[in-house]
């Protein structure tokens, strides 16, 4: 008869890490095949298998990196690619991507997410910055012009930003920019061109639910930053005068990558606060970033840089929240008062100030008559 | 579960029905029976008896006269041959005992003199329990007479019937088998608080005890029953109090008018006031996928784990996890020599089962479930970065080690390891 000895407790649940990666790998594929029926459907059988290149060449890079890693390191290379997860953040990262990025910058990209933006920093767990939005912050920073073709076009985001500024007031000019992207269902369904998994919002969201439901994301992350772009938008919409309102929030929530940021990038618990109140303030502070880099910045979209800098505050957020939460209560009501007055109060001023898209044609047309005055003269 | 805290508590599977529906087994205490000089932290004891003396079931053995008060008793009849044997105690410390050489007669002779509670005062019903050596059963083995010495008003006693750790079920055998002697014991107990009433507190998920508790409720004044969720840990004072209450309190529940005590002590208080003995016998659960045939057995105070593991048909398993309690909060002891003490309700046997550990992903489900509202992922984090001033914000001696943290990490990582750890280090620095 042997005895054994283990420090109390000796029962664990069945959820564990390995699985909870399993499934967000399930949800990640469910997004993935909806993005190849997309680019097959809609475009061509090259379109799509161009997809499958970009994917291939992520994961082949994660893998790599982190298995040279392992064997630098000195360290069982399959166990350790097995508790990396590395392929999480390959699959993230070309799902943020578009399908005309060239296969090479996502290569680089893949590789300074895994070694720079993880395995410097200690690898799974450690990391500060979210590993994929890191490589896709690479990919805009070195990579913004290379492009395979021009077919895709525009997305929905490029063209409210560069040609309606974010703010188009009147019903006239709303219809107008649905006319050039497709009406809002198209939005909500996905049948437009994007990053290659941001697009498809109700699928999004039907992920979203159920992995809250099966416990691999936290819902307060989601739900809250998803309320605070809706929030805002209203607010600005609202003091802008914009008289497609409903519409107008609803193309907030349905483009860009906020849909995606909000279930599979926000929700990395490695780079966000691990108190629920913290993942609070952390979901609130990156929907008020988010919308502000998105109408004021000078980038179509501001989900990715409103993670980044969302996650260099994490520590500051667990630090403030430190002690017994039930006791914390009251500063983190606080925080989250003071944010969301904050956040309400940009949107208005920003509702009051900002250039319609009516108000900018009526400048650039008049910068051209100006223009066009002075040559003649 | 609210937008800014988590659970504070989990559904664990109990795997009761192992042991529920079998009929308790009564297991002999064997040639020899050790009982342990041990209450609540203290092993300074006055001992009564010397080796060669006779003692019969209800002979004061010694008493403990630190803080706290607390006779000690035989359990069985026969020759005491050592006075000062050390032994692994259940809860994993060396501990003197007393060797009784059991003659198997059980003779008995009364311990102290019956007390009719109903003409009795406050004082003597404290004075009462104190003789008595009436301790907490439910696991911390705390003597009750201290929980009834304060001067707060009280509006609420609590019996504490809800047995939350997985695979024990000794307290519903205990309720079941004496449940006009427990709501005696509690009448008992709610004339020495003063309380307006006494609330039963059993999980919703045995209908049939609440059924039965309720019908027996009856015949007594301001008598409840409450039907408490199925989640751990819903034993616990703090989490018991708040879930009946809706208060919460920072160290004692009277704080909020109230007092927690555990079915089996309310069942020891009845038969001291009736019959004039101490606590000699008990149920006992020996259940878990480590043993042949899981079952409640009753059993004299000091017989070892060994006697009772041989006499239910020993172990299912070549190597296994002995575990003196319940699965979570229970000690894991390295042979079966230790004994029954007052407050050892369980004997869980587990197949040892290896856990594939991967890096903490920081997903804060401990955090979220913490009963006691504390962050055990950020109490590891200073651990590890040896930061005393974090530890100490982080409240880590707030732990009462329920073991949700370790249970729920999906890391397979030993949180309430790290927290113990923690907490040992931040009360060492609240001492200085």
């Amino acid at each position: 008869m042997k005895f054994i000895y283990h420090a109390s407790p000796n029962l664990r649940q069945k959820l564990s890490t390995k699985r909870i990666m399993l499934e967000l790998m399930i949800a990640l594929c469910a997004v993935y095949v909806f993005t190849l029926f997309y680019y097959y459907t809609r475009y061509d059988l090259e379109r799509m298998l161009q997809a499958v290149l970009l994917l291939a060449v992520s994961l082949g890079t994660a893998l790599l990196t982190e298995g040279v890693w392992a064997l630098c390191t000195k360290q069982p290379v399959l166990r350790y690619l097995s508790s990396s997860f590395g392929w999480i953040t390959a699959m993230i990262l070309t799902l943020m991507c578009t399908i005309n990025t060239p296969p090479f910058a996502i290569g680089v990209a893949t590789f300074c997410a895994i070694f720079f933006g993880k395995l410097l920093f200690g690898g799974f767990g450690q990391n500060i910055f979210n590993p994929a939005a890191m490589g896709r912050a690479v990919i805009f920073a070195c990579f913004a012009g290379a492009t395979t073709d021009a077919i895709t076009g525009a997305t929905p985001t490029t063209v409210m930003a560069n040609t309606y500024n974010w703010l188009p007031t009147t019903s006239a000019s709303f219809d107008a920019l649905l006319e050039r992207v497709g009406s809002i269902w198209d939005l909500f369904i996905g049948w437009y061109p994007g990053a290659m998994g941001e697009t498809c919002t109700a699928l999004l969201l039907i992920i979203g639910v159920i992995l809250a439901i099966r416990k691999v994301i936290d819902w307060r992350v989601p739900l809250i930053y998803l309320m605070t772009v809706a929030l805002m938008a209203l607010v600005l919409g609202l003091c802008a005068g914009v008289e497609e309102l409903w519409l107008y929030v609803a193309f907030h929530l349905c483009s860009g990558g906020v849909m995606f940021g909000a279930v599979f990038m926000l929700t990395d618990p490695v780079t966000s606060p691990t108190a629920a109140q913290g993942r609070v303030i952390f979901a609130l502070g990156a929907g008020i970033l988010s919308m502000l880099i998105r109408v004021k910045a000078n980038l179509p979209e501001g989900v990715l840089y409103s993670i980044l800098l969302m996650n260099m505050l994490t520590p500051l957020i667990e630090r403030a929240l430190d002690g017994q939460q039930v006791r914390m209560r009251k500063k983190a009501y606080t925080i989250t008062a003071v944010l969301a007055v904050l956040g309400i109060a940009l949107a208005a001023l920003l509702g009051n100030v900002m250039e319609s898209a009516e108000e900018k044609a009526e400048s650039l047309a008049l910068a051209a008559e100006t223009t066009t005055v002075q040559e003649v003269l | 579960m609210s937008l800014f805290l988590g659970k504070m508590r989990q559904h664990i599977n109990g795997h009761k029905e192992l042991s529920e529906h079998k009929d308790v087994v009564k297991v002999d205490a064997g040639k020899e029976v050790l009982i342990p000089l041990f209450a609540t932290h203290s092993t300074n004891f006055d001992v009564f008896v010397k080796a060669g003396d006779h003692v019969k079931v209800g002979t004061k053995l010694a008493q403990c006269n630190d803080r706290m008060i607390v006779p000690i008793y035989a359990s069985v009849s026969g020759v005491v041959t050592d006075i000062a044997r050390k032994c692994m105690h259940a809860t994993l410390k060396p501990v003197a005992h007393i060797a009784i050489e059991n003659d198997g007669k059980y003779e008995t002779t009364q311990a102290f003199a019956p007390l009719d509670y109903r003409q009795a005062s406050k004082a003597e019903l404290v004075e009462f329990m104190k003789n008595a050596g009436i301790v907490g059963c439910g696991g911390a083995c705390f003597p009750t007479y201290i929980k009834y010495s304060g001067d707060a008003a009280i509006d609420t006693l609590i019996i504490n019937a809800v047995e939350c750790e997985p695979y024990i079920t000794s307290d519903y055998k205990m309720v079941e088998a004496h449940m006009e002697q427990m709501l005696l014991g509690a009448d008992a107990m709610k004339k020495t608080a003063g309380a307006r009433r006494v609330c039963i507190a059993v999980k919703v998920s045995h209908p049939e005890l609440i059924e039965q508790l309720k019908q027996a409720c009856a015949k007594w004044e301001g008598m409840e029953v409450a039907a408490v969720a199925d989640v751990y840990p819903m034993g616990w004072e703090k989490t018991l109090v708040q879930t009946i209450l809706k208060k919460t309190y920072s160290r004692l529940p009277s704080e909020v008018g109230a007092i927690v005590n555990n079915a089996s002590t309310a069942i020891a208080l009845a038969d001291a006031l009736t019959k004039g003995m101490p606590l000699c016998e008990k149920i006992v659960t020996v259940s878990g996928d480590g043993v042949k045939d899981p079952i409640n057995v009753q059993v004299r105070i000091g017989t070892s784990a060994k006697t009772i593991i041989d006499a239910i048909g020993g172990y299912a398993a070549e190597e296994v996890m002995l575990i003196s309690g319940g699965p979570m909060m229970g000690k894991t002891i390295v042979n079966d020599q230790f004994v029954i003490d007052r407050a050892v309700n369980a004997l869980t046997v587990l197949r040892v089962k290896a856990y594939d550990d991967v890096n903490c992903l920081r997903c804060g489900m401990c955090s979220d479930h913490c009963p006691a509202g504390l962050q055990p992922v950020r109490i590891a984090q200073a651990v590890n970065a040896k930061d005393k001033d974090m530890l100490l914000r982080l409240c880590a001696n707030e732990c009462v080690e329920c073991g949700l943290c370790t249970y729920i990490c999906p890391s397979r990582l030993n949180v309430t390891e790290n927290v113990r750890n923690g907490k040992r280090q931040t009360m060492a620095a609240l001492k200085k």
